[in-house]
């Protein structure tokens, strides 16, 4: 179990975290190639906005850069990252090897989820593996970093010290199920959780209050996740076709409300709002502002919520 | 091709030995079934075939058969029993030159032994013939100058056409047996005489006199007995009636004596019966019959006394009867005499039940108590060896068809009398039967309605004794043969070794009938015979007996193997359609292979195409068709629910299938019958056959 | 039971390109039940070939079999003596995979084919429906989730409670026709009250006797003659 008190990896995030600032954090998506240029730019566009920022781990199923070399780009440039892993592509061999790789780069958080199943990237027809889920991936990672040995009891050479994250979603079934299920993440050794998109304030707010009810948030960080909505499109899309995320019709409604040309606008007004609500609701310790796609308007976003400077350790 | 040839054998049963109703309640176990199968398949001269096995009157049964078998045909459960007596009588009159050629001849006698039946009604005749085709030396002594007993002088011409009776005495005198017309025994010649002539003798003169009433006034004139007058109504002779004639008796026979009265001419006929109108031992058509010619039937009257005027008969008292049976239903009539009724009439006929006139074996050693001879039912023995008796005389009165089923248990025992010296018991006549319809089965039966003549206008029909009753046409005499449920030859586990107990005959079947115990098990009692399930077994397990297509593949085979593939109409067309849309046997009889060469079309009959399998639908293609037509009853016509349903899925199945294989599923098409087969097959195939597919197939 | 869903026809009629006379033989047990590799699926594919190969204008001979299992060395011995006596050049298994294989063993220089693709062990839902219910992992876990396979019926395998993705009871990965089976597991558990069962963590499970752990056998010791 997760004890706060305990430094974890030291890294930027933890501290800022530890030390009691309200963390932002945000997602930088490694290209579909090894177009490190095109990564760079998007580095250089959230750089001194967020205290870290995720690389995820071929997304959607769909193929791009490791996240370990792409986080190692991201610490060369200045960024701290939090290096995804999904145990969709690894069994727990080379899971465990990774971890070591990527903390050797200089990596100092992680991200333990299970993946997209692959039918939704661009290669249906491969094979999974799955050999571990989330949580125990959080297990071996924990195991290695407090016990110091592998998941089959031998002993690690070097310290491993990881800042564990694991992701949350309060917007998925069984409802009474997703705290029991937080409850088990920090259980297996998460450390902070970031939550899946929030559009449903009032289900969000009911989440968090079961949690703290739990006194989860004593025992791990929780940041809100939230995607700014570039248009009613997007919007209308989002709810019907991403299992997991459901978007009250009177948002849907105020997007489509203004202009075409308005409604970026609108959406980053909504976003501003939503930040200001998450920060009063008990246990909220940070945002994970997930703006896909959207990096250069990460600065403005921060700014608007009065969220820069970001703390600096 | 017609129907495949292996189903023409009789239809065996899964119920082994446990016959359908029908065929057990009729007293020669007639195989119902099997002959309305055949006439429903059009084989009708193979119809008679299963009828004269059994019954040498078919054609008198055809007209005036009680037909136990119709009050036990299971299908009242559905709506109303199949009208079988009428099937009987389309198939005699429809097969008179089969009935010749196939006419049995006499046999070489081949014992020294010889045998004389005294009585030539159907029971002495049955036994007559039964002896004579067993090589027997037979002598039948007749007091009367006709064959065929009461058949012949008692029931009336409107019901029975003495043709009719002829057709039968035809076909049973060509079996060589010898007959002396007009020789009454006893009188013509003694009792003793046969007895010394033969090593054995058969009583079967029946019951051939009325019985009379001890009341006053019954020597009066004008009073007849029923018999008596019959007789002489049946040879021409006009009794003379008067204006109002009274008949007494509630039953069939009275019920005969009044309609044959009522032809004579009388203004008014009266019935006067101790019974109740529901006590009434007269079959309730008969009544109904005779009401509707205006007879009018006096009920709970008991005779007091023939009043008369100068010796004729002037009117009758009645007396109430207050109850006919007493607290054991037996019969002991008891009266209200406070109660009485005068009815003015100028007749009187009595037809109160019949007794044997035995004064023949006076002075014999035969015993007769009573009045009636002593005899044992289950070795038709008398009290002296050699002496046995049959019919009425023996079983009191009955039905045309009980005496025959007599006549054929007295052959036998006379047979082996005759080659042994000894006494044969008769095994019990005991037969197990599948028993009824289960309702909750019948419920989920389509009803069809029972096809019904009208008979001759009442006011017509009393003008003389012509017969009132029409045969059925072609068309009615199909469609209600295929009302036959065809009890418990439906669907069995024909290779119980290759069911794998998927549950799919349970799941499909339309009626929830079949099971899986282990291995699947479809109820004789309950299956309905759609042979659903046997057409979507994976292991292709389940055979229907009443049509199994393992064997109309044979015969299609057979059929195609007869053709020259060269020279055959192209596109040739297979095409199969089901058998109960034809109204005529046009379509149902065999192609030749002539035929199907000019025409481009076999037909494949199938009582009910959606039993056909998926392999059934793809076969017809490897045997050279270039297109398959599955003609089925229209829209919503098929005699079992679901059917169709699956019919379509299965058609769709085959289709997708015959374009993978790149054949092309439009080859294969379901067409819905518009009215009749006869009508509207030719249309559909021809229509079929000139769309344009491009190329046949494989060739 | 197995279930094994029929191959594309064209697949099957060109592994038989090169061969004269052949055998197609079904199995009387899974396949039969799954509507699949019965009696009657041989006899509409042996049909379907001949047509098809006839069509081509090349005759061939597709004879016709189907045992009470393939899985099992007297039920084929039939099998192969036929193919031996009749010089049958090549053999179509409508069986599971385990017939196939088992078959081909035995089958000396003569070629097998499948006749299916064999999919899972399932269970019937309706006529003509079956669903995935047990992965074969060699060490049932289902003592934990109420008796309902996470392994086998999970989208993603997940142990430890569902992903993100459950809605409305329905798997992301095809929600129409998947239920998510953690929705099972937890709608069970709480009718068996037995909830808190979830709260413990499965750690990672021991794959070795499903698999990947080799090639497995099942040897029931005293029952079988160990060489
Ligand atoms: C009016 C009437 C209507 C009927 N209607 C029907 C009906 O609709 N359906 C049905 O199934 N049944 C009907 N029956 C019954 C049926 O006719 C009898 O059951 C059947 O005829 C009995 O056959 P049997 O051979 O026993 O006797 P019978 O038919 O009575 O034949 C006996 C024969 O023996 C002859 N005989 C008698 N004594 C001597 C002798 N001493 N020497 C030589 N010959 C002798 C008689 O002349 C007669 O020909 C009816 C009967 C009657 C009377
Ligand atoms: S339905 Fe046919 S077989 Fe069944 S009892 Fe009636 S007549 Fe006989
Ligand atoms: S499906 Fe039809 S043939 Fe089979 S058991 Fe049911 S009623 Fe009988």
């Amino acid at each position: 179990m997760s004890d706060k008190s305990v430094v974890k990896s030291g890294s930027n995030l933890e501290r800022v975290l530890s030390s009691g600032h309200f963390a932002v954090t945000c997602e930088c998506g490694p290209p579909k190639g090894a177009d490190v240029e095109h990564l760079e730019k998007k580095i250089a566009l959230v750089k001194g906005c967020v205290d870290a920022a995720n690389v995820t781990d071929n997304q959607t199923a769909v193929v791009r850069m490791s996240s370990i070399a792409a986080s190692y780009i991201l610490v060369k440039n200045g960024v701290e990252p939090v290096m995804q892993m999904v145990t969709r592509d690894r069994n727990r061999i080379a899971a465990q090897s990774d971890l070591f790789g990527a903390y050797a780069l200089g990596i100092r958080n992680m991200l333990c989820l299970t993946g997209d199943h692959q039918t939704f990237g661009n290669h249906p027809k491969s094979k999974n593996v799955f050999d571990i889920d989330s949580l125990q991936l959080l297990d071996v990672v924990r195991t290695i970093r407090d016990s110091g040995v592998v998941n089959s009891g031998d002993p690690v050479q070097g310290g491993v010290k990881m800042f564990l994250g694991a992701a949350a979603n309060p917007f998925a079934d069984p409802f009474e199920f997703r705290v029991i299920r937080l409850a088990k993440k920090i259980d297996a050794g998460a450390d902070f959780v970031q939550t899946q998109c929030i559009y449903d304030m009032n289900r969000f707010r009911e989440f968090m209050k079961m949690a703290c009810d739990m006194g989860l948030d004593r025992k791990c960080y929780i940041l809100a996740g939230l995607t700014p909505l570039k248009s009613a499109g997007m919007a209308a899309y989002m709810n019907k076709n991403v299992a997991g995320i459901s978007i009250p019709d009177e948002i849907i409604k105020r997007i489509r409300g203004v202009a075409k040309t308005e409604q970026a606008e609108e959406g980053i007004r909504l976003l501003l709002e939503q930040i200001q609500e998450v920060r009063e609701i008990p246990g909220v310790a940070g945002v994970h502002i997930m703006a896909i796609e959207w990096e250069e308007r990460v600065k403005e976003i921060t700014e608007r919520a009065g969220l820069l400077p970001r703390p600096r350790f | 091709m017609s129907m495949d040839k292996s189903s023409q054998g009789s239809l065996q049963s899964i119920a082994g030995d446990v016959l359908p109703t029908c065929s057990a309640a009729c007293p020669v176990h007639t195989d119902t079934r099997e002959y309305v199968q055949r006439i429903s398949k059009g084989d009708y001269e193979g119809a008679l075939d299963v009828l004269l096995e059994v019954n040498p009157f078919p054609s008198v049964c055809g007209r005036i058969c009680h037909h136990p078998c119709e009050s036990k045909c299971r299908r009242v459960a559905i709506d109303e029993a199949v009208s079988l007596r009428m099937l009987k009588r389309f198939v005699v009159e429809n097969t008179a030159a089969h009935r010749i050629a196939r006419r049995k001849k006499a046999v070489q006698i081949n014992s020294d032994k010889s045998a004389a039946i005294i009585g030539a009604g159907p029971a002495g005749l049955t036994a007559a013939m039964d002896l004579a085709l067993r090589g027997y030396k037979v002598k039948v002594y007749e007091k009367d100058t006709k064959l065929g007993g009461m058949l012949a002088h008692a029931i009336p011409r409107y019901r029975l056409p003495p043709e009719a009776l002829a057709q039968d005495i035809e076909d049973i005198l060509a079996t060589g047996i010898e007959v002396h017309f007009g020789s009454s025994v006893g009188v013509d010649i003694s009792f003793e005489q046969l007895r010394k002539e033969n090593d054995a003798v058969l009583i079967a003169v029946g019951l051939s006199e009325s019985h009379s009433l001890p009341i006053p006034g019954t020597g009066s004139k004008g009073v007849f007995l029923g018999v008596t007058f019959l007789w002489d109504v049946a040879n021409g002779l006009c009794p003379e009636l008067g204006e109002r004639t009274l008949v007494i008796g509630g039953g069939n026979v009275a019920i005969d004596i009044a309609r044959a009265a009522k032809r004579l001419g009388p203004k008014n006929v009266y019935m006067a019966c101790l019974e109740s109108r529901e006590e009434m031992p007269a079959w309730k058509w008969e009544i109904a019959e005779a009401e509707e010619e205006g007879i009018e039937i006096l009920n709970s009257w008991g005779p007091k006394a023939i009043l008369e005027k100068d010796g004729a008969v002037r009117a009758m008292e009645f007396r109430r009867c207050a109850s006919v049976f007493d607290a054991q239903r037996r019969f002991s009539p008891s009266y209200d005499e406070s109660v009485t009724n005068t009815v003015e009439v100028d007749s009187v006929i009595l037809g109160i039940g019949q007794k044997a006139n035995l004064d023949f074996l006076l002075g014999s050693e035969v015993s007769v108590n009573g009045g009636r001879l002593t005899c044992d039912r289950e070795s038709m023995a008398t009290s002296e060896p050699g002496v046995f008796a049959c019919g009425e005389v023996m079983t009191g009165p009955g039905s045309a068809i009980q005496a025959v089923g007599t006549g054929h248990d007295a052959a036998k025992v006379l047979a082996h009398y005759l080659e042994t010296g000894e006494i044969l018991k008769l095994p019990d006549k005991n037969t197990i039967n599948i028993g009824e319809l289960p309702a909750a089965t019948a419920a989920k039966a389509r009803r069809l309605d029972r096809v019904c003549v009208d008979l001759t206008d009442p006011a017509e029909r009393i003008k003389d004794f012509s017969p009132i009753e029409p045969v059925y046409t072609e068309e009615e005499a199909l469609s209600e043969s295929r009302r036959c449920l065809s009890c418990a030859t439906g669907a069995h586990l024909q290779f119980p070794n290759h069911c794998a107990g998927c549950l799919t005959c349970v799941r499909i079947c339309p009626f929830g009938v079949a099971q899986v115990r282990r291995t699947a098990f479809m109820p004789p009692q309950e299956c309905q015979t759609c042979g659903l399930c046997a057409a979507e077994c994976p292991a292709f397990a389940i055979e229907v007996l009443r049509f199994p297509t393992a064997a109309m593949k044979k015969s299609m085979v057979e059929n195609v193997a007869g053709l020259d593939l060269e020279r055959v109409a192209r596109p040739f067309l297979i095409a199969y359609c089901c058998v109960n849309g034809t109204t005529s046997r046009k379509y149902l009889k065999d192609q030749s292979a002539g035929e199907i060469m000019e025409t481009g079309v076999l037909r494949i009959l199938v009582p009910c195409v959606g039993r056909l399998s998926m392999a059934d639908l793809v076969s017809p293609f490897e045997l050279g068709a270039d297109k398959v037509a599955v003609v089925s009853c229209p829209e919503g016509a098929c005699y079992y629910p679901r059917v169709e349903g699956w019919l379509e899925r299965r058609i769709t199945r085959t289709q997708r299938y015959l374009d993978e294989i790149g054949l092309g599923g439009e080859k294969l098409q379901l067409f819905k019958m518009e009215g009749s087969g006869d009508e509207s097959w030719t249309r559909i195939w021809e229509r079929f056959r000139a769309v344009n597919l491009e190329t046949a197939v494989g060739r | 039971m197995i279930v094994a869903d029929p191959k594309p026809f064209l697949q099957v009629k060109g592994y038989l390109e090169d061969f004269q006379k052949v055998l197609v033989v079904g199995c009387g047990t899974c396949t039969t039940v799954c509507l699949s590799g019965g009696e009657a699926e041989v006899q509409i594919l042996a049909s379907g070939l001949r047509i098809a190969f006839g069509k081509d204008g090349r005759k061939k001979t597709i004879l016709e079999g189907c045992v009470q299992r393939q899985c099992d060395l007297e039920f084929i011995v039939p099998v192969l003596s036929q193919v031996e006596a009749e010089g049958i050049d090549a053999v179509v298994s409508l069986a599971c995979g385990v017939g196939v294989n088992f078959l081909a063993d035995r089958l000396g220089n003569i070629p097998i084919f499948p006749g299916l693709d064999t999919t899972f062990y399932g269970a019937n839902m309706q006529q003509g429906l079956w669903a995935e219910m047990c992965a074969g992992c060699g060490s049932c876990i289902v003592a934990y989730t109420g008796g309902i396979c996470p392994v086998a019926r999970c989208s993603k395998h997940l142990l430890n409670g569902p992903c993100g993705g459950s809605e409305k009871g329905k798997c992301e990965v095809d929600p129409k026709n998947i239920d998510c089976v953690w929705q099972l597991i937890y709608d069970r558990l709480k009718r068996l009250g037995r909830l808190e069962d979830l709260r413990n963590l499965l750690p990672a499970k021991d794959w070795s006797t499903a698999s990947d752990g080799g090639v497995r056998r099942s040897a029931r010791e005293q029952l079988y003659d160990v060489k």
